[in-house]
């Protein structure tokens, strides 16, 4: 921090100038197909394909009523995927908003209990047992995909909202559980100790001392969480009808064979990554703590 | 209040040996300092009595009856963490309230007995702090020692709890907690590295060494009556003199010399010189039984007085000795000249003899 604080104050106006512009490119680089998303979400189909591209239009929210109000008899032109998409697609918000709440809140529950187990009762094995956790990440998630749905297919779990969200959990789980042992080990035992010898029963401690002292780390938790689902899409795509698709899949299954209303398409993703970014800027300072874990004990 | 006793009581970290063995009563209503080193296991000691660690071996009395079944938060005892331990998302208020709170003390009650502690601890003017960690270091200790001393348990386990206080505000405490245990006939055990703190607050003084119990006593016997070479150095200050040499017996007359010098020690053979396995001892005298004299007198010592450190009251003189240097307090305000010469005379009934091997005090 303080490292490049002094290398920007050494420069002269002019570096520092160009230093300024080039961050603005880079970032105008990275925020364009943002805008672009943002702008076709607001075009009709003629403007979004006219050329030269549009930059000044008169902006139509007629995309966003449609991805919720237009039902199928209102539709004009049917094509397969147009009708897939435009008939109520607040199922798919629906899904995506329980499937995401429903797994984190499991993973959290179960693996901020079990963080704390690890952090302060360290059962016999606890290292060999974090490693397992974490190695249930290391496998490519495609070679898996094909087993669990035939497990998912058995065990009546495919295409269910609590199929979906297991599978999400399960996901999730060692990513609470490390972060937040992290954050747990961080407590002095001193505090608990002190709060044992005050007359709390341990059950007592765990939620009336320990976790309000990791609310960072359960917000940074949460937001890394919410990146893993709101995003996934290879189990959702293989394990769900369209009763229990979640956005991703659904944006992603209206290409296709004749034209695409990209209109539709752009307000979709523009609503689905809404919440993404109000909860990120949100949790922006936790998530920096989250990344950082670790590597600044003892601060 | 009760007596508190250990019994063999042995604590590891691992393979490090944190308590061995140690057998100490405490008892009931007074004043007990576990005085030693950093890293003696005065904590881990305290930590066994409160529950907060489950001993290894041996047995934890309360008026002779067991409570290493009784968990932590049923056992009863206050304890004040070295760490402060304040539970940082409770305000000041509510963190001295806590214990009374966990123990279903009515509103009003809590409120007053707060208001008490805090006003004995003049930290009155923090109780509306909504977040500790803005505390100094000094009002911090206050908090948490506040936090100990608004409970009524059956006893008072205080880990270091003034070394961060202000000079004045230390000498203070040193008068309350003495208060406190003369008064109100407290169970008291106060763990300090600080032998001022030590001599100045207990009433029975333990001194812990490695895990063990290396002597018990009263202020007096442990500054005059010291068990051993490791206590009579770690009481006391400046330390004591320690002179390294040998007993020999010439003609009728005891002579010990070593270190540079010969002094006749006749006045003062006892029985001790059969327990000395060898011949080679150290002798030991505190810095207040040397008198320094500026005229050359019979049987006085030659020295070259080094560096005079007035403090007011006394000042301490580094002298050369022989090839070694002693200190010498004396009364008032002296200086002395770098290497001027200086005679010395060594109360010789205050001596302690230590025998060199083992390292105890025959006399």
């Amino acid at each position: 921090m303080t490292v490049t604080a002094r290398i920007v104050r050494r420069k002269s106006p002019v570096k520092r100038a160009l230093l300024y512009v080039a961050v603005i490119v880079v970032c105008l680089i990275f925020v364009f197909p943002v805008y672009w998303m943002v702008a076709t979400a607001f075009k009709t189909r003629a403007q979004a394909f006219s050329w030269p591209p549009l930059f000044i239009w008169e902006p139509t929210g007629r995309n966003f009523i449609d991805i919720f109000l237009k039902r199928q008899t209102e539709i004009e032109a049917i094509t397969g995927w147009e009708l897939e998409l435009a008939t109520g697609s607040e199922i798919f918000f629906y899904n995506s908003l329980i499937v995401t709440s429903g797994s984190i809140i499991l993973a959290l529950v179960i693996g901020t209990l079990a963080a704390y187990s690890f952090s302060r009762y360290r059962p016999a094995g606890t290292d060999t047992l974090m490693f397992f956790i974490l190695s249930t990440r290391m496998l490519p998630a495609i070679v898996v995909a094909i087993p669990i749905y035939f497990f998912y297919r058995a065990l009546g779990l495919y295409s269910t909202h609590v199929g979906l969200i297991l599978l999400y959990t399960m996901f999730n789980l060692p990513f609470a559980v490390w972060m937040m042992k992290s954050f747990f080990d961080e407590i002095p035992k001193d505090i608990e100790h002190a709060a044992m010898v005050d007359g709390t029963h341990p059950i007592k401690i765990f939620y009336k001392i320990a976790l309000p002292q990791v609310l960072v780390g359960l917000a940074a938790t949460i937001g890394f969480m919410i990146i893993n689902v709101w995003n996934e899409f290879l189990f959702s795509l293989l394990l769900t009808e369209r009763s229990v698709r979640t956005v991703p899949v659904a944006i992603a299954s209206t290409r296709g064979e004749v034209g695409i209303n990209w209109g539709l398409i752009a307000a979709l993703e523009t609503l689905y990554v809404l919440p993404a970014i109000i909860l990120i800027f949100l949790l922006q300072k936790y998530l920096l703590r989250g990344m950082t874990f670790g590597t600044v004990r003892g601060v | 209040m009760v007596e508190v006793a250990l019994k063999n009581l042995t604590k590891r970290y691992g393979k490090k040996v944190a308590v061995e063995r140690l057998s100490i009563t405490f008892p009931d209503n007074s004043l007990t300092v576990l005085l030693g080193p950093t890293g003696a296991g005065k904590t881990t000691i305290l930590k066994c009595i409160s529950g907060v660690l489950t001993p290894d071996e041996g047995d934890i009395l309360f008026d002779n009856v067991s409570v290493l079944t009784i968990p932590p938060w049923k056992r009863n005892v206050a304890q004040f963490f070295q760490t402060y331990a304040l539970y940082p998302h409770l305000s000041v208020f509510d963190n001295i309230a806590y214990p009374l709170r966990e123990r279903g003390l009515s509103k009003d009650e809590i409120v007053r007995r707060v208001k008490e502690v805090a006003e004995k601890l003049r930290i009155t003017y923090v109780l509306d702090r909504e977040n500790p960690a803005t505390l100094s270091g000094g009002e911090m200790q206050r908090v948490a020692l506040a936090r100990t001393l608004v409970r009524d348990p059956q006893v008072f386990l205080l880990d270091e709890p003034i070394s961060n206080l202000d000079a004045k505000l230390r000498e203070e405490m040193i008068y309350e907690f003495k208060r406190l245990a003369r008064e109100l006939r407290q169970t008291i055990i106060y763990a300090t590295p600080d032998h001022f703190e030590a001599l100045a607050v207990g009433e029975q003084i333990a001194i812990i060494k490695d895990g063990r119990l290396v002597q018990q006593g009263t202020p007096e016997d442990i500054y005059y009556k010291p068990s051993n070479i490791f206590v009579a150095t770690f009481v006391g200050s400046p330390p004591i003199n320690l002179l390294e040499g040998e007993v020999k017996k010439i003609d009728n007359s005891v002579i010990f010399q070593g270190s540079g010098i010969t002094l006749d020690i006749t006045d003062i053979v006892g029985e001790w010189i059969k327990k000395v396995s060898e011949d080679k001892v150290v002798l030991a005298i505190r810095p207040e039984d040397i008198f320094i004299l500026r005229e050359k007198q019979k049987d006085l010592l030659k020295a070259r007085a080094l560096v005079s450190e007035p403090l007011g009251h006394e000042t301490i003189v580094t002298c050369s000795l022989g090839e070694s240097e002693i200190r010498v307090t004396v009364k008032g305000f002296i200086n002395f000249n770098y290497g001027e010469d200086v005679w010395i005379k060594l109360n010789k009934q205050r001596i302690h003899v230590i025998d060199a091997k083992t390292g105890l005090v025959v006399l």
